[in-house]
């Protein structure tokens, strides 16, 4: 008995109209069905389960305006009181169109789900079709399931568009044949996430999703500005052309320079009416903290030989090319690499035997080297990763840089009967999948060597196991934010494995104790490193040139420190500078209380 | 709904349907559907037009309703540790199935035998030599039975598993807005549209020469929604008299506290009609509009005003644009500016929806 969207004859056209300006649709078709079965003396229903319908109805009616109704529904559900302020403000004040724009791991997906719930409970939206990097598809699945009741489909085979809350990824939806079939229908709510993949509007993407026919739509990105202005006005009028204005209006009256906002106040009031962002702050105790422990290895007398035998084959290399950093960073690789496993020296070692010519004296020198791996019998890093794995007895994650070494690590935990699966870049969706699945399941360890990418959510496991640390802090941090997020209920164990007397205890010094990167706030470390490149080089070079030109160990020493003092400057400088002006004028709605940095707690 | 009024709503269901209740707590039911509740609530099409079709016997499903999950929860646990191995509901979980379940398919990828790395014998072919498989039974203890192995692939698979399926009897959670409870309202509406019912007379005062006199009333349930981009709702129960044409509101309310019967009772004239039902249902629906005359309309003239600012806002943008575009731009431009203001009216357009839950012909002893 739902009633058809159409003018009604009856009372709008007799003038009987309760209220002018509004429409009223009247559904009568139950009358006339009720005197058919009278006519034919039934098929009559039970009176019980008639009873049982207006009470149903009673118990589902929504008796305001803007009290939210999802909460009653979500009890597995307790949102943080800032989700719950953004959901409420994009119901009441923004009609539903919105960009949703809040800081990484404060819950985007959380709040688009309540927002999605609300409308479903009113009766406001059937469909909804959600669109995500294909590497998200089965997580939003799984969000919208389990924490909101929400019947959502993944996209897989055509038929599944059909389905009314479907998830897909933009790069599907877009191509034909799905297109045309998205673009004929209409959807009651369109959500993007990642929607910082539609800044530009000469791209497939933005057209497609202006093209969609939706009444509510909210756009999910932690980025709304990367580079201009111009972004910022592709987004806005993606979500609600004219709201800046036109694109002249806009230049004329908020763009300074290409990067440069003016009118600030003006801009920001324009953008609070269709954005959203939640910041982080220090203080507060939304997170658990991270312990750290920076475990000493010592190397066995062969090891040893093969990491001095690799450091001085790599700093000859140097001296022999003309001090030419560019082509000596495979080379450092090595030096990095004996720190890790011989598995992943020996590969690197047969990579570049290859790559030599014949004739050339560097192949004896290579053999050479592989004659120190030969003696090598035992990897004194794996010994203390099993003896910790083992002392835990709890799910654990081991990080390392080197597949070579990943494979090692798997086969020498299997022989030591631990569980261990493997999760890296290059597999495909559904074996990661599966992995993560393992590692939740029946697994103890997983060994991964990518912490980057999207969709791997660890907050079951609060172990963590840096076999080896990237040069790049950001890496670092990835890896750490993997495990240490939104979710975790325990306090985080990180630990740090490095090898004394080699370039690793240099590292661990200058980011565990030189510039305290285990307790940066998240956001903060991406500034400093940022403002690092723009007055030197990438961080990993300037290591690099420091271990090749450093005469010794108490060389390398002063230059670490040195490096460490011209990074907190910059931390320093970066807390007493003002945000960057594209940044300022993001309407803020609430600041969210950060517990990583006061709560670090660092043990040696 | 609280667990208690959700409780009784499933009794009340699962006994209208003609369910059998194998076992029941104040916190759960486990029962065996019956076939009209089958179809209702299992969602298997293609098996009812299997039995539709070859007149097969139906197998209906035993489902396990819990209505009070901490409290069910608590109950099942206290049976466990009691010892008594049967424990309220929960079919086939528990006997644990000791199977190791499929090993793991440890990385297959050649795993690095460095023992003697000879550098001249090609590389990486040297170092694919199979590692020799250990089995590793090791964490399996943590469980993994064949079943929830499956269960796991098929979630890999599409993202979520809906709880219980492939279960013998699978468990469902009815709390408000859990997706059992939501199909349980939705099967109540479409079973429980049109009846056609009479009051059972008080059995004392009849007497057996005396016939009753009966008015014929048609009583209905109505549903407004004020809808613009939000919504609020209001229900109205009309009951108006076939006789008369008086119309009574609150009528469903009086119709609770009567017994009724499908069946015509003995001794009892029901009047004949004055009005068509057709009649009937106009007075109903100017009862109706008389009392939305009544109601506020802030929230319209609000939507109103903001739908009109959008749309000036869309124009300001659009009418520049399309203005100075070549011939080949402007009508595709022209669509875009169409088609948005279209969504906006969608969104916003203040309106008033109308429509019945549910009718009835009630037989009501009096004359009115």
């Amino acid at each position: 008995m739902h009633p058809t969207l159409r003018p009604d004859r009856g009372a709008n056209g007799t003038g009987k109209k309760p209220h002018p300006d509004v429409e009223f649709v009247f559904d009568r078709a139950w009358a006339d069905e009720l005197a058919e079965r009278a006519a034919r003396n039934g098929p009559w229903d039970d009176w019980t389960l008639f009873q049982l319908a207006v009470e149903a109805e009673r118990a589902k009616l929504v008796a305001s305006f803007d009290e939210l109704q999802a909460l009653r529904c979500l009890p597995a559900l307790t949102p943080m009181p800032h989700q719950i302020a953004t959901a409420r403000k994009v119901l009441h004040e923004m009609g539903g169109r919105a960009i949703l724009a809040d800081e990484v791991g404060l819950g985007k997906t959380i709040e688009a789900g309540l927002i999605l719930k609300e409308y479903i409970v009113r009766g406001l939206v059937r469909r909804a079709l959600i669109l995500v990097p294909a590497s998200l598809v089965l997580q939003w699945v799984r969000e919208l399931n389990q924490k909101f009741g929400i019947p959502a489909t993944a996209q897989k085979k055509a038929h599944s568009w059909h389905s009314d809350f479907v998830v897909a990824s933009l790069d599907t939806a877009k191509r034909e044949p799905h297109r045309e079939l998205l673009l004929s229908g209409d959807y009651d709510m369109l959500i993007v996430d990642e929607a910082h993949k539609l800044k530009n509007k000469k791209t497939s993407n933005y057209q497609f999703i202006q093209q969609l026919r939706k009444k509510y739509c909210l756009l999910l990105t932690a980025t709304p500005v990367q580079n201009d202005m111009d972004e910022l006005f592709n987004l806005i009028t993606l979500l609600k052309p004219g709201q800046l204005g036109g694109q002249s209006d806009f230049a004329a009256n908020f763009v300074a320079d290409k990067r440069l906002p003016k009118n600030e106040d003006r801009l920001q009031e324009a953008l609070s009416a269709v954005m959203i962002r939640n910041r982080r702050s220090d203080g507060g105790i939304a997170f658990t903290r991270r312990i750290v422990r920076n475990i000493e290895v010592k190397l066995s007398a062969e090891e040893k030989a093969l990491y001095d035998a690799v450091t001085g084959f790599v700093r000859q290399r140097y001296d022999e090319s003309g001090r030419d950093l560019a082509s000596m960073l495979s080379l450092i690789t090595l030096q990095r690499e004996v720190c890790s496993s011989r598995d992943a020296v020996f590969l690197t070692l047969v990579n570049l035997f290859k790559k030599t010519a014949e004739e050339s004296p560097m192949r004896a020198k290579i053999w050479e080297l592989v004659e120190f791996i030969r003696r090598i019998q035992a990897n004194s890093k794996a010994e203390k990763a099993l003896e910790l794995i083992r002392s835990t007895g709890d799910k654990t994650i081991v990080f390392t840089e080197y597949r070579a070494t990943q494979e090692y690590l798997l086969q020498f935990l299997k022989q030591q009967g631990i569980h261990a699966v493997p999760y890296r870049g290059g597999m495909n969706r559904g074996k990661k999948d599966w992995m993560m699945d393992l590692f939740r399941g029946r697994a103890q360890v997983l060994v991964a060597t990518e912490a980057g990418g999207e969709g791997i959510n660890l907050q079951f496991c609060h172990h963590m196991i840096n076999f080896d640390l990237p040069w790049n802090p950001m890496r670092v941090e990835q890896r750490i934010g993997r495990v240490h997020r939104l979710g975790q209920t325990n306090d985080v164990k990180i630990y740090n494995l490095y090898t004394t007397g080699t370039i690793e205890e240099h590292i661990v010094r200058l980011l565990h104790e030189k510039i305290n990167l285990f307790e940066m706030v998240v956001g903060e470390l991406d500034d400093i490193l940022e403002r690092f490149e723009r007055e030197e080089q990438p961080l990993e070079q300037r290591l690099a040139r420091l271990v090749l030109e450093s005469d010794g160990d108490a060389d390398i020493r002063r230059g670490i420190d040195a490096l460490g003092r011209s990074i907190n400057r910059l931390r320093a400088d970066a807390k007493r500078a003002p945000k960057p002006a594209l940044e300022r004028v993001l309407p803020v709605l609430s600041v969210v209380p950060d517990g990583a940095d006061a709560a670090a707690e660092v043990r040696p | 709904m609280n667990a208690k009024q959700i409780h009784r709503f499933v009794e009340r269901y699962l006994e209208a349907t003609g369910c059998a209740i194998l076992e029941k707590s104040p916190a759960h039911f486990k029962v065996k559907l019956s076939p009209a509740a089958d179809r209702e609530l299992t969602n298997r099409p293609y098996y009812w037009s299997f039995v539709d079709r070859t007149g097969a016997e139906p197998e209906t499903m035993s489902l396990l309703l819990v209505t009070d999950a901490a409290k069910y929860d608590a109950m099942t646990m206290e049976a466990e540790a009691a010892g008594a191995g049967r424990q309220p509901g929960s079919g086939s979980q528990g006997a644990t199935h000791s199977v190791a379940a499929q090993s793991v398919a440890t990385p297959s990828v050649a795993a690095p035998s460095v023992a003697a790395p000879s550098v001249a014998a090609h590389s990486v072919a040297a170092h694919s030599v199979a590692a020799p498989s250990v089995a590793a039974p090791s964490v399996a203890a943590q469980g993994g039975t064949a079943e929830q192995a499956g269960m796991a692939a098929l979630s890999r698979s599409f993202g979520f598993v809906p709880a219980g399926l492939g279960a013998r009897t699978p468990r469902d959670d009815l709390y408000f807005g859990s997706r059992r409870l939501e199909q349980l309202f939705a099967a109540t509406r479409r079973g429980g549209r049109f009846v056609c019912l009479f009051q059972q007379p008080d059995e004392r005062a009849l007497h057996p020469y005396d016939s009753a006199p009966y008015t014929p009333w048609l009583g209905v349930n109505v549903k407004v929604g004020f809808v613009c981009d939000m919504k609020r709702e209001e229900m109205h129960a009309f009951g108006v008299s076939l006789a008369t044409g008086t119309v009574v509101e609150r009528f469903f309310d009086r119709l609770q506290g009567l017994k009724l019967t499908p069946r015509l009772p003995a001794n009892v004239h029901v009047a004949g009609a004055a009005l068509t039902l057709k009649k009937a249902a106009d007075l109903v629906e100017q009862a109706l509009m008389q009392k939305l005359k009544t109601c506020d309309y802030g929230w319209a003239a609000a939507a109103n005003r903001r739908l009109a600012e959008e749309l000036a806002q869309l124009a300001h943008y659009y009418e520049p644009l399309i203005e100075s575009a070549d011939d080949k731009r402007r009508e595709q431009i022209a669509a875009q500016y169409e088609a948005r203001k279209e969504e906006i009216v969608w969104q916003l357009k203040p309106r008033v929806v109308i429509e019945a839950v549910n009718a009835g012909l009630f037989h009501l002893s009096g004359l009115a």
